[in-house]
């Protein structure tokens, strides 16, 4: 993870701009994520964080690469980044990717939303807010 | 580097590997050195914890999200002991005869077929859950299905005592999934087939395998201590899945001349397809998958199977985003899935490659069949969920993010092939196929019909890359019947193969 940046003594795969943007970007495709407290928040980016530094470094770079997309791409009609725009302005940038015309830029945006949903939906504790509920210890637990 | 000596060496331990290594387990009763390697970890019951996540991790190839190379579609299969039997739901479906006659392989029967997959049925235990054991979520299917006139079977399902935790996908945490993991690798190690973890195969060389142990954070530590190995061994067995088995055969260089290495990959390419009902139901409790419709198989080339999957996994399929999207996921308790498997056509183009590092890379082309497939199971679908009295369907090619009860009679409008944009929806495969097919012709096919490298004695292939196209059905019973032929045939001719 050569191209890894390292913050509060850790190693992080997104800079803290990026970070920024994930989370403005979570916000509006996972509404939940924007409620989140300081923990909670954490959470969901040490799970994206740690999805996206088992993947191969271009793909890391790639990502990176989109969020840049979806920061600077509304700047000419908007006079601004994603993260100042209003939330329907927001939203019709980001439905704008999801059907957008290259498919290229759809993949980009529906890999950006899995993440966006590993983070949130994928940790245990989301589970009894939605309905739930498994058995989650293990077979010598049970 | 370490040197290591076999008469036998097998490798991958999933369906087929865990057969072939049961199956030859006798001439290790008879003095021979057999070995498996396994890439993976082997688990503690313990660590089957069923947190989506974190299982992934531990049981999944890219945790799961290993993607064809133009990343319009994911593939899941599994790298632990037992490979993708860990995984998957145990689902059990003899292969159609029609499938076999289609795929021409001079010498392959369809009744020997179908003996060798009743002799799995039995031996891991596949069986109609009782009635007691089904959800609603199943029930539902079963009933749409019913009041549309249309066939609904139940499948055999290869459980023990299933205490429907729902988990099957992420290793079942009570250990009564009854995969290659519970019954054949432990019995042939009981015979005396050594079995050796977190081994990643690098390259094979004649009669040679190079090796490579890594620690592992999850499971028992592998028998040989890390670092790499040289294992010598008068057979090989490339069971490592059709991913897998084509890529080591590639970055080992055995394309130059097997021209059909890595192509004709099929694997059942699939949407998830969700519906929502007013009042919660029984889904993720149960077992996941009880029923199917094989009604359109013939007809449009797709299989509708119940399914339940966990909440990121649910999350992901789902067309949309924000409130909508949010909405359907805050009622998880009252969704009902069902699993839209189409019946791909292998092409010469759609292959395993690996790049310079010799990692796999998949071209997967849709072609116009597969995409007019998943519409039509999509309008299907739909029909069922609204007869089993959904409120609103979601459907990942439709005119809008829910399909609502009042508009179930404009389905075929809602749901287009306009609406149908690879990139924006969730396609997903658990079933990789093909890669190095079976056939006579080395031009066409890389093994004989029965199994062996065309030109290479020492090396064999049993696992899923043997079909020469795709199974129509899920194929777990078909690896272990192809499996059990290819060791039937390595036992009649051991004396040849092993010798000196």
């Amino acid at each position: 993870m050569s191209d890894s940046q390292v913050r509060d003594g850790a190693a992080h795969v997104l800079s803290a701009a990026d970070t920024a943007l994930l989370l403005a970007v979570a916000g509006r495709v996972a509404p939940e994520t924007a409620e989140l407290d300081a923990a909670g928040r954490a959470g969901f980016v040490a799970v994206v964080e740690r999805a996206l530094a088992l993947r191969p470094p271009e793909q890391r770079a790639q990502f990176r690469l989109f969020l840049r997309l979806v920061r600077w791409l509304p700047a000419p009609l908007y006079l601004r980044p994603f993260e100042r725009l209003r939330p329907e302005q927001a939203d019709t940038v980001l439905r704008w990717f999801q059907d957008a015309p290259v498919k290229l830029l759809r993949i980009g945006f529906w890999g950006t939303k899995t993440l966006v949903f590993m983070g949130y939906y994928g940790r245990p504790e989301i589970g009894p807010a939605i309905g739930y509920r498994p058995p989650f210890a293990g077979h010598d637990a049970a | 580097m370490t040197e290591k000596t076999y008469d036998v060496a097998i490798v991958g331990s999933g369906a087929g590997g865990g057969t072939v290594a049961k199956e030859l387990a006798p001439l290790a009763a008879e003095g021979r050195r057999i070995v498996l390697l396994e890439r993976g970890p082997r688990l503690a019951d313990r660590e089957f914890t069923g947190r989506e996540i974190e299982m992934a991790e531990k049981l999944y190839v890219d945790s799961g999200g290993f993607m064809t190379r133009d990343r319009t579609m994911t593939l899941a299969f599994a790298r632990a002991y037992g490979g993708s039997t860990v995984v998957y739901t145990g689902t059990s479906l003899p292969i159609p005869r029609a499938v076999v006659a289609a795929w021409n392989v001079p010498g392959l029967a369809y009744d020997d077929l179908l003996a060798r997959t009743r002799k799995y049925l039995a031996e891991n235990n596949a069986h109609a859950l009782a009635p007691e054991l089904i959800n609603e979520n199943n029930r539902l299917f079963a009933e749409g299905c019913r009041a549309l006139g249309y066939g609904c079977k139940q499948f055999a399902v290869n459980v023990g005592d299933c205490e429907g935790t729902g988990l099957c996908n992420m290793g079942c945490p009570k250990g009564a999934k009854l995969g290659t993991n519970r019954i054949q690798l432990p019995a042939a190690e009981r015979a005396g087939v050594e079995v050796v973890t977190n081994c990643r195969v690098e390259r094979i060389a004649e009669r040679t395998l190079h090796a490579t142990v890594t620690a592992s954070p999850h499971g028992a530590p592998s028998p040989w201590p890390p670092g790499a190995y040289r294992v010598r061994a008068k057979l090989i067995i490339l069971c490592a899945g059709a991913i897998d088995s084509p890529a080591l055969m590639l970055r080992s260089g055995l394309g130059r001349d097997l021209p059909a290495l890595g192509r004709y990959f099929t694997c059942h390419p699939a949407l998830t397809l969700v519906a929502q009902h007013d009042r919660p139901i029984d889904n993720h409790a149960g077992f996941p998958k009880s029923y199917y419709c094989d009604d359109f198989a013939d007809s449009h080339h797709f299989l509708l199977e119940t399914c339940m999957y966990f909440p990121f996994t649910t999350a992901k399929s789902l067309i949309g985003f924000g409130a909508e999207h949010s909405g359907l996921m805050r009622r998880f308790d009252r969704l009902q899935m069902i699993l839209a498997l189409i019946h791909d056509q292998a092409l010469w183009r759609n292959r395993v490659t690996v790049d310079r590092y010799g990692a796999p890379h998949v071209d997967y082309h849709f072609t116009d069949a597969v995409l007019e497939a998943f519409v039509a199971a999509m309008r299907v679908a739909a029909r069922i969920f609204f007869a089993a009295g959904a409120a609103r369907v979601h459907a990942p090619a439709a005119a809008r993010f829910l399909i609502e009860r009042d508009a179930k009679d404009r389905l075929d409008a809602l749901i287009a092939r306009r609406h149908l944009k690879l990139g924006r929806i969730c396609i997903q495969s658990a079933h990789p196929m093909g890669g190095c097919c079976m056939g006579t012709d080395p031009r066409s096919s890389v093994t004989t019909p029965q199994g062996r490298v065309h030109g290479l004695p020492w090396l064999h292939v049993a696992d899923a890359s043997l079909f020469p196209d795709s199974a129509g059905v899920n194929p777990y019973l078909t690896v272990m019947a192809l499996a059990d032929r290819v060791a039937q045939n390595i036992r009649e001719e051991a004396g040849a193969l092993l010798a000196a």
